[in-house]
């Protein structure tokens, strides 16, 4: 056991009280530990933005009534995938009563779940801190020991470090390095409020049931990338996440190609009337497994964003659900670390155990080759072009013969500048990444 | 001594929208301790400091004056204590209805020798809340006070009068508002917050004090913006530079600007 100079003030310090910190917070505090939970907002949820769509069967198993109690917005049940082009536009349109029971997703306010999950901690006997900006980790002999705050420190066994995208505690205690722009995307996006009842019109969507788009092409100006739209209750989250590398190659403003897809005919029509009354932009991970690196070091463990946990299959983006599954991981890991009495590395070995045997760090494994497929550029442009010319092919009944289905695809590629080399080395590396 | 430091747990307008119609969206907006009530409670802890005296924090609202978010926010201050009168009927309460029940808090919690406040709530800034007390009290109430000196009974109190200044003596009970820049609050440290979950509070309900019953009620029935300032929209052509510039000058000088 490692000895302690000074009597910790706390078993466990949580740094962040966003998804993953709360829901670590909240279990170790629920088996009985002393846990403090910093914030550097005034409250959980006051410096997020906008809120994303949360696959929530994970979040079920923190809070059983996680759906009827959370500050949940809609339950998705229908999907879009649409290809943009610059006067066109060709989509999946897949709706599925399937995703509605059991719920599969459910679009999110973070401002709202936050503060909700903030007050569930509480509940639970957590030290919530808020308005305080950890300055830096405390170590003594290599070992992680606690945080300061301007000329305040606190000490604990355990510090988790769930201070998001950009932790600087995991950089801090060399856990993370200066990320490659290939790994980081900028998020640009916009909530603009709308009635409920124009959304329930304008997407078909009953009640609480709502959609969600993922969008590819036009909508990033070519930049890796793509665009997203859900509905929340009474608005709409909008954006664009674009490779920080492809960005800063192409120089085009982030604004630009936000203001782009807003103003996009596809686009605009479904935001008609609203008014935005968010309006941010913020780093996102997108590395993949690349980015997931040292989640352990001797007194202290990082979770969420922090610990590069997002993935991005091109279908689906996640972050909020393998947020939640490393938080259950790093509390099961210190929980032991604790009943064991040694929080070094290898006392704290269990949350890397319990991260990939949960499906948050199968998924990882899994979609280990999709941050490299999606870095494709054909992706952003070519392919919505060609579906688009097939189908004009198919539709447009322009008093000549008509040509056979084939015939119009076999044409519309020629004139295309993928290759069939390309297709099926896309095809193949599809297959296999996702 | 003691010295009671009243504070509202109000919405921060940051977080509030305006419609285009001129219409308030409070909906987002986030409680906090009114922005100008630090002051107050750091002049408070000063004095306390100085002269020995119990430093408690009063407040009256609806149940999330009680929440442990606004306990420790407000605790953080610096108070010893805080006494907290929280109820749904007290929800968004207006300056009389807020002053009076304060009023009871103050005697509730008795031999109080001096009630601080901070110059105006941040959501509705009326500035009424003190006099009201004092009123409700019987004491006398001075605003816009700088500095604060000495002990129960015999306070000599500095406040802003115009352009300048005046210092005066209180030989009894008084309640003071402090002015928006009368000393700089400290900004609470973790220290300050976990002291802060440890002080006790003291929560009532509105049965719990009987402020008087007031004999008559207002209410809102209908607002205004503020009249757009009549403007003279003399444009003045900028492509002869030279010329631009001298009939902008002979324009300020016509109008004794210059």
């Amino acid at each position: 056991m490692t000895t302690e100079a000074v009597e910790p003030d706390f078993d466990v310090i949580v740094v962040g009280a966003g998804v993953a910190g709360c829901v670590t917070a909240y279990r170790l505090a629920e088996a009985g530990r002393s846990v403090v939970l910093i914030e550097r907002g005034e409250a959980p949820g006051s410096k997020n933005l906008s809120g994303g769509v949360l696959y929530s069967r994970v979040m079920e198993e923190v809070f059983p009534d996680f759906l009827t109690q959370a500050p949940v917005e809609r339950r998705i049940t229908r999907n879009y995938v649409q290809f943009l082009n610059g006067t066109s536009s060709v989509g999946i349109d897949y709706q599925d009563s399937r995703l509605s029971d059991p719920v599969n997703a459910v679009t999110v306010l973070r401002a709202r779940l936050d503060a909700w999950l903030g007050e569930r901690c509480e509940e639970a006997g957590v030290f919530l801190m808020p308005g305080v900006r950890v300055d830096e980790v405390l170590t003594e002999d290599g070992k992680v020991v606690g945080v300061r705050a301007g000329d305040d420190e606190l000490r604990a066994h355990v510090v988790v470090a769930a201070d998001g995208v950009n932790s600087f505690l995991a950089r801090a205690a060399g856990l993370r390095p200066q990320e490659p722009t290939n790994h980081l995307a900028l998020g640009v996006k916009a909530v603009v409020s709308l009635p409920a009842a124009t959304i329930e019109e304008r997407f078909h969507c009953a009640g609480d049931e709502g959609v969600a788009y993922a969008v590819v092409g036009d909508c990033t100006l070519g930049i890796g990338g793509g665009g997203f739209l859900y509905t929340n209750r009474d608005s709409i989250s909008v954006g664009v996440v674009l490779r920080l590398d492809d960005l800063v190659a192409k120089g085009v403003p982030s604004s630009e190609v936000f203001e782009h897809f807003l103003t996009h005919p596809f686009v605009a029509p479904l935001l008609a009337g609203g008014e935005v009354s968010e309006y941010a932009s913020h780093l996102v991970a997108e590395g993949g497994l690349d980015m997931v690196r040292e989640i352990t070091t001797d007194g202290m463990v990082v979770v969420g964003d922090a610990a590069g946990l997002t993935l991005n299959t091109g279908l689906t983006v996640r972050g909020m659900d393998l947020a939640t599954a490393s938080g259950i991981a790093a509390a099961t890991g210190i929980e032991a670390a604790l009943a064991a009495g040694d929080t070094s590395k290898a006392g704290l070995a269990g949350y890397r155990t319990a991260l990939t045997a949960s499906f948050a760090g199968q998924d990882m494994q899994t979609y280990a080759k999709a941050p490299a497929f999606l870095e494709r550029e054909r992706m952003y442009e070519q392919y919505g072009s060609l579906l688009a010319d097939i189908m004009y092919g198919a539709f447009n009944h322009d008093l000549r013969p008509r040509r056979h289905l084939r015939d119009v695809a076999k044409r519309a590629f020629k004139r295309s500048p993928v290759r069939l080399r390309d297709l099926f080395s896309d095809g193949l590396a599809g297959v296999r990444a996702l | 001594m003691k010295i009671a430091v009243a504070y509202k747990w109000a919405p921060n307008p940051q977080d509030a929208a305006v419609g285009a119609d001129g219409t308030v969206d409070w909906g987002r907006a986030k409680a906090s301790v009114s922005e100008y009530d630090p002051v107050a409670a750091e002049l408070g802890r000063r004095l306390a400091d100085a002269t020995g005296a119990e430093l408690v924090g009063i407040s009256v609202g609806g149940p999330d004056v009680a929440s442990p978010m606004a306990r420790k926010s407000a605790l953080s201050r610096g108070f010893d204590r805080a006494v907290v009168v929280a109820d749904p009927a007290l929800e968004g309460a207006g300056p009389t209805l807020t002053a009076t029940v304060l009023a009871e808090v103050v005697k509730h919690v008795g031999d109080v020798d001096l009630v601080l406040t901070g110059d105006s709530s941040q959501d509705v800034g009326a500035q009424l809340v003190p006099a009201i007390l004092a009123g409700a009290l019987g004491w006398p109430a001075l605003a816009n006070v700088t500095a604060i000196s000495g002990g129960a009974g015999d306070l000599v109190v500095e406040r802003l009068q115009d352009s300048g200044s005046q210092v005066l003596h209180a030989s009894g009970p008084v309640v003071l508002a402090a002015a928006t820049d009368a000393v700089v609050p400290r900004v609470p440290g973790m220290k300050d917050i976990l002291a802060a979950g440890k002080r006790p509070v003291e929560v009532l309900s509105l049965a719990d004090v009987t402020p008087a019953a007031p004999v008559a009620a207002t209410a809102v029935v209908a607002t205004a913006r503020p009249a757009l300032a009549a403007r003279k929209q003399h444009v003045i052509d900028g492509s002869d530079p030279v010329a631009a510039a001298a009939e902008l000058v002979a324009a300020l000088r016509a109008d004794n600007v210059l």
